[in-house]
């Protein structure tokens, strides 16, 4: 929004973007470190020291990890089940949050307190694998998609954005002759397209970061998402020194362990900036005008 | 209003039920679309949920859960009897209140000076830096402060030494453990938590914004009067589902963050039930710790939630 | 709009429950099928990369011990989640590999695998080796599986020749000398850069923790028990309530004072520690035998002139050194899955056979050409370590094998050659832990809380955070928690076990 040019405002505007770079700038160096590291050859990064650009360019850690196919099917399983499972996701919980977001809907509030008790109490791993099995579930990709299908946390928060759409809107679709369905599809969607926006970024990141499932439903190691893969290289990187249950395990160079950072974060880090538009102002200008 | 209250005070005739009925089949897509979602929640949440029974047994993975043998509050009992309890109970609950408090407002913070940036590009390039580090593992996050802090050479000694002469084990020292804990949420978490609140800010209507400074409205008032309370209820909200996380701390940070010297303060429910369940294959007395603290979490968001309605918000239910 | 949304919605969920029940189909467990061919499922550790689906490797050993293999991969990253998992639903394949940890054991004592104790004399491999071995795996006695064999002991000193040299040391062997060298090595500028920067020695974290403990291996060689001493009277000590123990902790104590030992060893991660060994900032550490060689390669990288040299930890008479598990892991057979005896022996037999000449050299060589190439009469060297440590390795780190036994001499460098040497001189030195395989409800319950306290202790008084008389005061918390309680129901097991 436009603020008057008053030199109150022009010095917060400078101080607050002064900060703002500063925090970004600390937040950040970490990972510029770690993406420095994994692109610096073995030998400088022995000398140790706060690499933050490299001296001694290197893809030797890259060569490493993609030396075998399996890492990159494992990209395509990882594409795979963030692309479908978030789809499903996405599906499930507004069908779901919307009806909870109309006040005048019977038997709302237990149905909600029956959804925050799952977010506090849970049975544990092993039910839910033996629900996962007797459904014929374990060994596909499904596994990774259904059982998750919807988060507690984020179907009460999307329920509050829903409710924050004023009813007028709802009436005048409904006097067109919509129902709810259509309301949610053409008109309240369409209005929520930040927070739908936020909630495809938290899905898509969970179905990214997914190992432990991936190691418990499924036992192909085809279908494993790269998550697990990556982990392995890392897991065995921090074994003890000489000695591990593993005879004379090589412990990965500091650069490797790094790439594999690299590789795991970078895909899914740039989903955001995708989705930065949807996060324009105002989204709601005119609608009730209208 | 009136008719229904009357109704309610007498036994239920014919004509309550089809009002439900009624209600029901007027909203009936509204239902329908329910059912997906309820599903969902019966078969992957509410069946499993009698695993919860594990914490009233003493389980073990052959004999299953129908099979072990019941043993009531047995775990319970042990549990509160414990004389690290209290040590534990402190610790989390300080780290717990330490989070809510110096952790919970940055994110509204740092969203609010977001907010108040007119380039785009420069805010979609601060938003971008500051959300990276949610995707760094704890590992390499305590690795990294771990470069910074030791006496033995971090940059951050290296600087206090050169300036007084003094250095301090920022790392071992108990009194700095809780500051160290907190400050790694801040600096991990803080970027990604502005997410959801710039989601809620992007509703407000920039009109407003245009009217009030008309009106004379600094940017502080506009802030006040029309930024803050947009995102009141989502601030509101979150706090309360916060509460029911209440007592977890997060295992792995912790874990990696816990020395000898400083366990006294570190050691918290978590890591205690990793050493207990995994290692001790103790599946039953860590799943009553948990369960423990489920009713507590429980017991938080159903007061906060009260009290959210009291004032006028929209709380989980 | 609507009817298509509401179309799509039950597709998918259709597809969802069809494709689910389709891919549930098709597996199947066979018994030992057709001609005579045996199904072979085995559950084993993922150790980097997954083999591909019918590799070479595999194919061999499927012919020669006439059997099809199925083998599931398990990632590190979650092993005995995993495994608790399979045990619950008994959903498991006919050997699984799992660790010797509490839910095992008590698996065990409970019946869920097969005793194959009586059995093992019929075979001709896996009963030629060391009885030890299978000694560290029983549970009450009996043994539920095959291990899968590993150094018996191979606590080994790796140092910087060329620093000892230089300086006149010699491998120390007694708390003093362990004094005077860590001490010369770190004040003499021994990389003669001109900088206070090596170190004697370097602690980390977990330096006193499990069975690669630093101050174990060292207190036994000075003569302390390895983690638990039974007197004459039957009754158990904790190591750190001995004299010999005492001396480590002094030891490390003096260094510490005296600013001879990195002040950060409480949080220094082993990962770090590594660097700096490998960047040759340090002098002399305990790790395994065959490190020895790793060692020297990742230095040289880094240093052209560093030599490094191994001795074995053996103490100032050479004759004791802590002895280890001997396994990393078991081969075990769940009794849900292995429906007879008859097919438990079959399963026996092929780990047996997988220990004769031309198996063990498969897995602990490679194929000829591929990754070996002959060198002499009964010699061969390594060709392409690399594809032998992609192929061949995930193979031989799960099943069995022991290096030397029915295999061709490896050509080796010097210290690759002298660390495996050591490693067998060690073994018969080996000084046991009495008791690994003893059960005590009270360590069950709190053991870990206790060794933890303990551990935590040991940290404080090398850092001079408690003094003498606090160190007392915690063994004898240590005892009150739970410890007595510890010692008493150990010389118990014991008692009965000797009967």
């Amino acid at each position: 929004m436009q603020q008057d040019k008053t030199w109150g405002n022009r010095i917060f505007d400078f101080v607050n973007h002064g900060l703002l770079l500063l925090i970004g700038i600390v937040t950040v160096i970490p990972f510029i470190y770690i993406l420095a590291v994994s692109f610096t050859s073995p030998h400088e990064v022995a000398k140790g020291g706060f690499i933050l650009f490299p001296k001694e360019f290197s893809l030797a850690a890259y060569r490493y990890i993609f030396s075998t196919d399996t890492l990159i099917r494992s990209l395509g399983v990882s594409v795979y089940i963030t692309v479908i499972g978030t789809f499903i996701n996405l599906l499930f919980t507004s069908l779901m949050a919307y009806p909870l977001s109309r006040r005048y809907l019977r038997g709302r509030q237990p149905i909600l307190l029956g959804v925050l008790f799952t977010m506090l109490f849970s049975g544990g791993m092993i039910p839910t694998y033996f629900v996962v099995k007797s459904l014929h579930l374990t060994d596909t990709l499904w596994s990774l998609m259904l059982p998750t299908a919807i988060s507690a946390f984020n179907l009460i928060v999307l329920k509050n954005f829903f409710q924050a759409i004023p009813d007028e809107l709802e009436d005048a679709a409904k006097i067109d002759g919509c129902n709810d369905v259509s309301v949610l599809f053409r008109i309240v969607l369409p209005l929520s397209m930040p927070a739908m926006a936020t909630f495809s970024l938290f899905y898509a990141v969970a179905h990214w970061n997914s190992f432990f499932s991936a190691v418990i439903y499924i036992n192909d190691s085809e279908k494993w998402p790269v998550q697990v893969w990556l982990r392995e290289i890392v897991i065995l990187a921090q074994s003890r020194i000489g000695d591990t249950s593993i005879e004379e395990t090589e412990i990965q160079p500091l650069t490797i362990r790094m790439a594999v950072i690299v590789f795991s974060t970078i895909p899914i880090m740039l989903v955001y900036p995708f989705l930065q538009k949807h996060f324009a102002k105002g989204v709601m200008l005119g609608s009730v005008k209208g | 209003m009136k008719a229904e209250t009357a109704a309610r005070t007498r036994p239920a005739t014919r004509s309550d039920k089809n009002l439900l009925w009624r209600d029901i089949i007027k909203n009936r897509w509204l239902y329908i679309m329910l059912i997906p979602g309820m599903l969902y929640f019966v078969i992957f949440k509410y069946i499993p949920m009698y695993g919860i029974t594990m914490a009233f047994q003493d389980y073990t993975p052959y004999k299953g859960i129908l099979g072990s043998d019941w043993v009531g509050f047995k775990h319970f009992q042990r549990f509160f009897g414990e004389p690290q309890f209290w040590t534990l109970f402190r610790n989390t609950f300080l780290l717990a209140i330490y989070n809510i408090v110096f952790f919970f407002p940055l994110p509204i913070v740092l969203a609010l000076m977001m907010n108040e940036v007119r380039r785009e590009r420069f805010k979609r390039f601060v938003q971008t830096l500051v959300y990276v580090p949610h995707f760094v593992s704890w590992v390499v996050v305590v690795g990294v402060f771990y470069m910074l802090f030791t006496t033995e050479g971090g940059a951050i000694n290296e600087l206090l030494y050169n300036l007084t002469g003094q250095k301090v084990a920022f790392l071992l020292e108990p009194g700095w453990f809780r500051t160290m804990i907190v400050g790694q949420s801040i600096w991990k978490e803080v970027g990604w938590g502005t997410i959801i609140f710039l989601a809620a800010l992007s509703g407000v209507d920039t009109q407003l914004y245009e009217a009030a400074r008309i009106d004379g409205a600094n940017r502080w008032r506009q802030t006040w009067h029309i930024t803050l309370p947009a995102i009141r209820s989502t601030i509101v909200i979150l706090l309360i589902l916060r509460l029911g996380n209440f007592l977890d701390t997060g295992f792995e940070q912790i874990f990696l963050m816990l020395t000898p010297t400083n366990r006294d303060v570190g050691e918290v429910f978590d890591t205690y039930v990793y050493t207990k369940g995994l290692t001790q294959a103790q599946y039953s007395y860590s799943a009553a710790v948990g369960l423990f603290k489920s009713v507590v979490g429980l017991a938080l968001v159903l007061g906060a939630n009260t009290m959210a309605k009291k004032f006028g918000e929209e709380g989980v239910y | 709009m609507k009817a298509t949304k509401k179309k799509a919605v039950a597709v998918l969920s259709t597809l969802a429950l069809v494709t689910g029940l389709l891919a549930g189909c098709g597996s199947d467990e066979g018994q030992a099928a057709e001609g005579g061919v045996q199904n072979v499922s085995i559950a084993i550790a993922q150790v980097g990369d997954v083999p591909s689906k019918g590799n070479e490797i595999q194919q061999k050993i499927e012919a020669y011990t006439n059997t099809k293999l199925d083998i599931q991969w398990i990632p590190a990253s979650a092993y005995n989640d995993k495994i608790n998992v399979m045990i619950a639903s008994s959903d498991m394949p006919k050997i699984v590999k799992v660790q010797y940890n509490p839910t095992v054991t008590s698996a065990m004592r409970n019946d869920v695998f097969w005793e194959v104790g009586p059995l093992l004399k019929d075979y001709k491999n896996l009963s030629a080796q060391n009885e030890r071995f299978f000694d560290n795996i029983k549970v009450e006695g009996k043994i539920y599986g095959v291990p899968v064999f590993s150094d018996i002991a191979r606590a080994t000193v790796i140092y910087r020749k060329d620093w000892f040299e230089k300086l006149n040391l010699k491998v120390p062997t007694t708390p003093d000398e362990w004094y005077e060298t860590i001490k010369t090595l770190a004040t003499s500028d021994p990389d003669g850069d001109g900088q206070d920067n090596t170190f004697g020695l370097m602690l980390f974290k977990k330096y006193n923790e499990d069975q690669y403990s630093f101050t174990t291996r060292l207190g036994v060689s000075f003569g302390a028990p390895n983690k638990w001493k039974v007197e004459e009277d039957g009754s158990f000590t904790p190591e750190f309530m001995t004299p010999e123990y005492m001396q480590v902790l002094d030891l490390l104590k003096r260094l510490y004072d005296e600013k001879l030992l990195n002040q950060d060893f409480a949080v220094f991660d082993s990962t770090e520690a590594e660097k700096k060994y490998d960047s040759g900032v340090v002098g002399i550490r305990v790790g395994v035998a065959q490190n020895g060689k790793s060692q020297q390669e990742r230095l040289s990288k880094n240093n052209p002139d560093g030599v490094v040299d191994i001795a074995g930890l053996l103490g100032p008479n050479g004759d004791r050194v802590a002895g280890q598990t001997g396994n990393s892991g078991i081969l075990a057979f769940p009794k849900s899955t292995v429906k007879s005896e008859e097919e438990l022996k079959n399963l026996l037999s092929f780990l047996d056979k997988l220990m004769d000449p031309e198996m063990a050299t498969l897995l602990m060589r490679g194929m000829e050409d591929k990754h070996y190439t002959k060198v002499g009469e009964d010699q061969v060297e390594m060709s392409d370590f690399d594809a032998f440590q992609r192929e061949v390795k995930p193979y031989r780190d799960n099943l069995p094998y022991v290096e030397g036994y029915n295999v061709p001499k490896l050509k080796d460098t010097e210290l690759g050659e002298k660390g495996t040497a050591l490693a067998k001189e060690l073994a018969e030195h080996a000084v046991p832990n009495p008791a690994l395989t003893l059960y005590s409800p009270t360590y069950g319950d709190r053991g870990a809380d206790l060794d933890q306290v303990i551990a935590d202790a040991q940290t404080k008084y090398i850092m001079g955070k408690i003094d003498q008389s606090g160190w007392e005061k915690e063994i004898e918390n240590w005892g009150n928690a739970g410890g007595n309680k510890i010692r008493e129901e150990y010389a118990e097991d014991y008692k009965k076990q000797a009967q």
